[in-house]
């Protein structure tokens, strides 16, 4: 008969409270592992997020992340538990098979640190002129027909790239916070100037998400 | 099924796999007595040639092919016919396809099977419709010859017609033809050897374009594969494996046209063992390729880059190679109560390419995860330890020096403990605490890395508290705290460096009141507080600030009849949140209230089995949003938002011999609110098709 955790203490009863005292003592002992000592911020940089109050908050912190390639700022505007992004078909057909099957946060934390690890400047426009994002209300909120641009140019060589895109996307309130719970590409769209049909990021999304 | 043949299951697995997924650097070795990963290549994930092998090599396992029993069985078993037409809408798309699928069996599990699909989709949102046809088609030989042989092939044929918001028209389409021959001796016996061989041999034909570019290509490949595995002593066994494949072909893409080849190997080594209070193993593999193919000029990130380009020069002929190696460890060790899971692996690859920008990119990873398990009486106890290092550099092309690695390193410590406190009272504890560091290192001559490096830790503490009355009441209690703390190394991104501290306390219960009603309430109570490490600086534009949030969230779920079934939710929440305002000289915080926000659901959702296989459905939900924001000026704001469905669900068959099917399911949506479209205001989701088998 069991008669609690110290009652009777037979062998199996003593290693388990072997067991406690280690992991109690290393518990106890403070913090296993120390972050390094960031450097204070410098003069004249910083990167003013908006809170996520409002998933047009939520949108226009992408574009801040983009423009600093600061990829804290795109971790945190993603859901902290669940999201995921479906690209469109022309996107797609550009990687192997199952490049974006079952694309979620990790990946989309991996993609965006490779991306912006990268060594790249980016200009980004997350919405275009005159578009407007509807009131936050409810638990989730579907935004449709964003249509979003950005330029990379490489630092390497020079060489710049332009993405423009329409995309759905949807909102989901966590805590308090609103994030992107679904960003689903629809169609590349034309390069304002040229013409030309540019890529969406599902481009960038399966380049540098699977490296 | 013996041990090792599992392990030359999935050794098969992998060469086929491989054949076709070339570029999958680091091939995995398989234990060869781990009957569990032999069963899960026989899963439903194979292909149908695949499928059709398994079937010829084992008929009990492949669970669809009948087993020969008479010798003199016809040659001609039987012919089954599978036709079958769809529709499927949804708020983006409406969809229509059909398929026919044939199945011919033949003596000794020899079986032809085709399959042909045909589809058109038209999209609700976009100016966009896309065509397809596909047929494909197995030829499994079953137990005709010594060896197991199968034909398959298949045509691909789709158009994408797109026009974008400005108006230009793309089109995107594709035909592709494939053929193929596999073959494989399994199992066969050179003296103490038991071997496995594998080749196959596939042609390929495809003619796409897209954005008025071409992109053809004929090629045929041929590969083939051995592994021998031996005992070396009791429970122990050594297995080697060899791997091969060449490529060659034609290609075009926009107006260059070029050959193109692809030659690759695996060479892999490995001891397995499973003995008594052990079984684990140690494997080696190595791998490489060489790609001879035609690809789009692309910059030092990989990415295309054909702006400004003269015509000539926009497409290139590229040479990619590759090697991989991989070595890996592991052990599980169980003695009585006591158990020990170690694993420990290595892993680089060395990625070059002649002419794209990104030249050479290398990598490495090594990861080592230990757990230590542990149980007495009603309390166990587990111990997780995992640690990773990985790395990558790259010297972009015509570069003199590698850009410098970068580095993720993460380690996590976890405990668990569970206890039976009480007859059905469970008791949960966890500790958790991660560390996850991206480390850039400076290139050689430049004296700062990239400047994003950064830390995150986390702690996790959490209990919960579960009891049971079995088919009466269930009730727990949630607590939760977390502490993040999220680190920009680099001055020019460490002014958002903070640290948030999460408290979590969440009591349920559910309640069956009688067999016809359950009630299930649950409430939540969340507060996180957000410490800006720098936010007393000028130049910091951030202010700590906490959230608070209530949630309470019921359901009532009623059967008054064996028919009809009644779900009513409703979920209500409340949120603040606050930022700081000022600190007096005792050192107390003052916060200033941002938002007050109050949101309630209701949602009813009705179920009503017309006659049996038919039921009628319903649900509507309506939210209220509240909220009311403080800044230079207040505002509040009510906005009301809702969605009914009504539909119906239909499952019916007819007809014992040459059964004909027909499942429907058809929903009418309505919706309102802020942030609906006209296009999801109102809108049908169906799910129709109609098969018939002879």
């Amino acid at each position: 008969m069991n008669s609690g955790l110290f009652g009777k203490m037979p062998h199996r009863r003593g290693l388990l409270l072997a067991s406690w005292l280690v992991v109690g003592t290393v518990m106890l002992s403070g913090c296993l592992f120390e972050p390094r000592e960031p450097e204070p911020p410098g003069t004249g940089i910083k990167i003013e997020y908006l809170p996520r109050s409002a998933p047009a908050n939520v949108w226009t912190n992408l574009e801040k992340s983009l423009f600093a390639t600061h990829a804290p700022g795109w971790e945190d505007n993603i859901s902290q538990i669940e999201f995921r992004y479906i690209p469109d078909d022309e996107a797609r057909d550009q990687f192997p098979p199952n490049t974006f099957v079952g694309w979620d946060r990790p990946r989309e934390v991996t993609y965006i640190n490779n991306f912006y690890n990268s060594n790249v400047t980016i200009i980004a426009k997350m919405t275009e002129d005159g578009y407007v994002f509807p009131p936050a209300t409810g638990n989730e909120m579907t935004v449709e027909d964003i249509v979003y641009d950005l330029t990379v140019t490489n630092n390497i060589d020079g060489s710049s790239v332009r993405y423009r895109g329409k995309c759905d996307v949807i909102f989901r309130l966590e805590g308090n916070f609103w994030y992107i719970y679904e960003w689903r590409d629809l169609q590349g769209e034309s390069d304002p100037d040229s013409g030309q049909l540019l890529n969406t990021m599902g481009v960038l999304r399966g380049t540098f998400g699977s490296q | 099924m013996k041990p090792a043949s599992g392990m030359i299951l999935v050794f098969l697995a992998v060469l086929g796999l491989g054949s076709l997924e070339f570029d999958a650097a680091f091939a995995q070795d398989e234990d060869p007595t781990g009957a569990e990963a032999a069963a899960d290549s026989l899963d439903d994930g194979m292909t149908d040639i695949e499928r059709a092998m398994a079937a010829a090599r084992d008929p009990d396992q492949a669970g669809h092919v009948q087993q020969a029993t008479e010798t003199d069985e016809p040659f001609f078993k039987s012919m089954t016919n599978v036709p079958k037409a769809g529709a499927l809408a949804n708020v983006r798309q409406n969809t229509f396809y059909a398929d026919w699928v044939t199945t011919i069996k033949f003596q000794k599990n020899s079986m032809f099977k085709n399959t042909f699909k045909m589809s058109t989709e038209d999209y609700r949102k976009q100016d966009k419709s896309v065509q397809k046809k596909d047929n494909t088609f197995t030829y499994g030989l079953g137990s005709n010859l010594p060896f197991v042989m199968s034909l398959d092939g298949s045509w691909n044929w789709s158009e994408d017609r797109t026009t974008n918001t400005a108006g230009f028209a793309n089109l995107s389409a594709r035909d592709q033809k494939r053929a193929g021959l596999n073959a494989m001796k399994t199992n066969f016996k050179t003296g103490f050897l038991n071997n496995t061989v594998k080749m196959s041999a596939r042609s390929m034909d495809n003619a796409s374009i897209n954005q008025n570019q071409r992109n053809d290509f004929k090629e045929s490949a041929i590969d083939g594969g051995f592994q021998t595995d031996m005992a070396i002593a009791d429970g122990v066994r050594i297995a080697g494996r060899l791997y091969g494949m060449t490529l060659s072909g034609d290609r075009l893409l926009g107006t260059k046209t070029e050959d193109s080849s692809a030659n690759g190997d695996t060479v892999g080594l490995g001891i397995y063992y499973s003995r008594n209070i052990a079984n684990g193993r140690v494997a080696i593999t190595r791998s490489s390729f060489e790609k001879k193919y035609l690809d789009f000029k692309k910059n030092a990130n990989g990415l295309i880059d054909t702006v400004g380009v003269d015509e000539d020069d926009k497409v290139v002929t590229e040479l990619e190679t590759n090697d991989a190696i991989s070595y890996e460890l592991e052990n599980n060790f169980r003695f009585g109560r006591f158990g020990v899971e170690t694993r420990l692996t290595r892993q680089s690859n060395d990625l070059d390419f002649a002419q794209s920008g990104v030249g050479l990119r290398q990598r490495e990873q090594d990861v080592m995860d230990l757990a230590f398990t542990f149980a007495a009486g009603r309390d166990s106890f587990a111990v997780g330890y995992d640690y990773l290092w990985k790395w990558d550099d790259q010297r972009y092309k015509n570069a003199t020096e590698n850009r410098g690695k970068q580095v993720n390193k993460a380690r996590d410590y976890e405990i668990r403990y569970f206890r039976d406190l009480f007859k059905r009272t469970k008791l949960n504890l966890r500790y958790h605490e991660g560390l996850s560091q991206d480390i850039a290192q400076a290139a050689p001559g430049q004296d700062r890395p990239n400047e994003n490096d950064k830390d995150r830790h986390q702690t996790d503490i959490s209990a919960r508290l579960d009891r049971t009355w079995v088919g009466k009441f269930r009730a727990s209690m949630v607590f939760a705290y977390q502490n993040v703390q999220d680190f920009n190394i680099r001055e020019s991104r460490s002014s958002n460096n903070n640290i948030k501290d999460s408290y979590e306390l969440s009591p349920g219960y559910a309640w069956t009141i009688s067999p016809w009603l359950s009630l299930d309430q649950s409430y939540r109570v969340y507060i996180q507080y957000t410490d800006f490490s720098y936010d007393d600086l000028e130049s910091v534009n951030r202010e700590d600030d906490y959230n608070k949030r209530g949630n309470l969230a019921t359901k009532v779920v009623i059967d008054p009849t064996s028919r009809l079934n009644i779900t009513l939710r409703h979920d209500y929440n409340k949120r603040f949140s606050a930022t700081k305002s000022d600190i007096d000289a005792s050192g107390n915080i003052f916060y200033h209230r941002d938002l007050n926000q109050t949101i309630n659901k209701i949602e009813l959702i009705l179920r009503f089995v017309a006659v049996q296989g038919v039921t009628l459905e319903a649900s509507t939900y309506r939210t209220r949003d509240n909220r009311e924001t403080f800044g230079e000026r207040n505002t509040i704001t009510e906005n009301f938002s809702g969605e009914m469905w009504v539909g119906t669900t239909v499952r019916r068959r007819w007809f014992q011999k040459n059964p004909l099917e027909l499942s429907a399911m058809v929903r009418k949506y309505n919706a309102f609110g802020p942030s609906i479209t006209e296009t999801s205001s109102d809108y049908w989701e169906a799910d129709i098709w109609l098969k018939w088998e002879f």
